[in-house]
């Protein structure tokens, strides 16, 4: 009980960038921060696979849901991390990389906080029985609601660092940018999280392996009316 | 943070990585560490972490050919791996020979030896900066099929580490050349005032430069390096650029066109740019 009570202080925390104010050792660990990534994120997840129900097989899309959606946004920030951390050395931002860490990590985990508050408003609409295209647009509202927050949170846990350098600033727009270039992707790839209700259940949709861009511009083209090579 | 004193107590591998990481620090371009004899990294370490960081990202380049389940998949890895070391090191070695002797014609004061090693530093903030891109290419590389996008993110991080790594020179640049010339011999007796030792118009060059958070892309602007060499090394920069991007073409394919048949190298035809275009053309008509 302790631990969900700790667990529910730290996203207050997250979400009020109480820590934000005081040195990197006095706020959250990096540990926290993936631990409230982790349990949000799974929480979301799990909600969101279960649009088609519990019954057969069916258990089986909340569960590869609630790995996928917590790993999906470990794995972009893993991808993209590298590459920053070059970047903001080679600006002479090394020194505060322990405090940009934590922005973004708070970020993300503030992210999953927001989505798993949006959980019960998925969970209602999926009860009140929605079809499988409807809800996946609204999925995609709810991820943007929870975007939109978690701007709010990257910016605010950002702004100690642009006010000391403002070169911060620039080096948040790359992040954004290197961060949404690989999330697409992954994204794309980890595809399904709703599950469609006329498909077994399973854990990469086959022949996800494509590239989201490519794919999307298809899309524009053959709305347009161009034809497209398959 | 890493002290003056940390990197010389480290051994192996890691005082390779702590000659880099102070490299991208901009601690070695400060002004303080270039008055005591130009860039202070030893020329084959860092070849040698060039030709590693470079490999690395060959490696994640053929993980492309990998993924797609050829039989000659690791053939593709292998020769991936090996030339893109190989195209940093020759376009250096085409292209340095003539930096050297039109930079000693235009009277800049930077020796050979400094010139090699301004060189060595460039291409390893620049195989760096490629390498850590490097996940974000193996990621796409696992997960599409599409061939001309891969062709157009390896050319965009190219292009990428190649902008951030001629910036590094540039700037390094202007730092070596505001330092002021070798003290002349000293009298045989010194005089009283430890002061004449440094340049007086260096001085106002020291604050910036010490300051904690300038990084080794931070514009230098406290005096302007000589106009002419300056024109020398961005003519240099845009040829190296030229030939990098030329000589990615000849020593093509590293990426391996999952449509072809596996070459080591593929026969002379067009140039870098008319395959780049037609690869855009390629992916957009899809």
């Amino acid at each position: 009980m302790s631990a969900v009570v700790g667990l529910l202080r730290l996203a207050d925390g997250v979400l009020r960038g109480e820590p934000a104010r005081l040195r990197p050792r006095d706020g959250w660990t990096q540990a926290e921060l993936a631990r409230v990534l982790l349990v949000f994120g799974m929480l979301y997840g799990s909600v969101m696979g279960c649009h088609g129900g519990l019954g057969g097989d069916r258990g089986l899309q909340v569960l590869y849901s609630a790995i996928k959606l917590p790993f999906m946004l470990g794995a972009t920030f893993g991808i993209a991390l590298p590459s920053f951390f070059v970047i903001n050395t080679l600006f002479g931002l090394r020194s505060e990389f322990p405090r940009v860490i934590q922005a973004l990590l708070a970020a993300q985990a503030g992210l999953t906080v927001v989505l798993a508050s949006l959980a019960p408003l998925t969970l209602f609409v999926y009860i009140s029985g929605v079809g499988y295209s409807a809800a996946i647009v609204f999925n995609g509202l709810m991820f943007a609601a929870a975007s939109a927050s978690a701007q709010i949170l990257l910016r605010r846990e950002y702004t100690p660092l642009i006010l000391q350098n403002p070169r911060h600033a620039s080096m948040l727009r790359i992040w954004l940018c290197i961060y949404v270039f690989v999330g697409i992707q992954m994204g794309w790839i980890m595809r399904p999280f709703v599950g469609d209700p006329d498909i077994p259940v399973q854990f990469f949709r086959e022949g996800s392996f494509t590239n989201a861009y490519v794919s999307v511009w298809r899309i524009v083209l053959d709305a347009l009316g161009f034809q497209g090579r398959k | 943070m890493a002290s003056a004193e940390t990197p010389k107590s480290r051994s192996g591998v890691a005082a390779w990585f702590g000659e880099l990481d102070r490299l991208l620090r901009g601690e070695l371009t400060r002004s303080e560490s270039l008055r005591g004899g130009g860039l202070g990294i030893t020329p084959w370490r860092m070849a040698v972490l060039i030709l590693a960081l470079s490999a690395s990202y060959g490696l994640c380049m053929g993980t492309f050919a990998a993924f797609q389940g050829r039989s000659t998949a690791l053939m593709q890895v292998v020769a991936s791996t090996v030339k893109v070391p190989l195209l940093f090191f020759l376009t250096l070695l085409v292209t340095f020979p003539s930096l050297y002797v039109f930079n000693a014609l235009v009277g800049s004061r930077l020796e050979p030896g400094a010139v090699g090693r301004l060189l060595i530093a460039a291409l390893g903030v620049m195989t760096a900066v490629q390498a850590s891109l490097g996940p974000i290419t193996a990621f796409f590389s696992l997960s599409t099929t599409s061939y001309p996008f891969m062709l157009l993110l390896n050319v965009a991080v190219f292009a990428v580490s190649g902008f951030l790594g001629l910036s590094f020179l540039l700037q390094t640049l202007h730092r070596l050349d505001a330092q002021p010339p070798a003290p002349p011999p000293r009298p045989v007796a010194p005089d009283p005032p430890p002061e004449p030792l440094i340049d007086p118009l260096s001085e106002p060059l020291a604050d910036p430069l010490s300051e904690p958070l300038l990084g080794p892309l931070d514009r230098f602007g406290a005096r302007p390096i000589t106009p002419r060499v300056q024109t020398v090394f961005r003519i240099w920069m845009v040829v190296f650029s030229l030939v990098g991007a030329q000589m990615g073409w000849v020593l093509r394919p590293f990426v391996g066109n999952p449509n072809l048949p596996f070459s080591w190298f593929r026969e002379r035809q067009h140039n870098f740019f008319v395959g780049v275009l037609e690869a855009l053309g390629r992916l957009l008509s899809n």
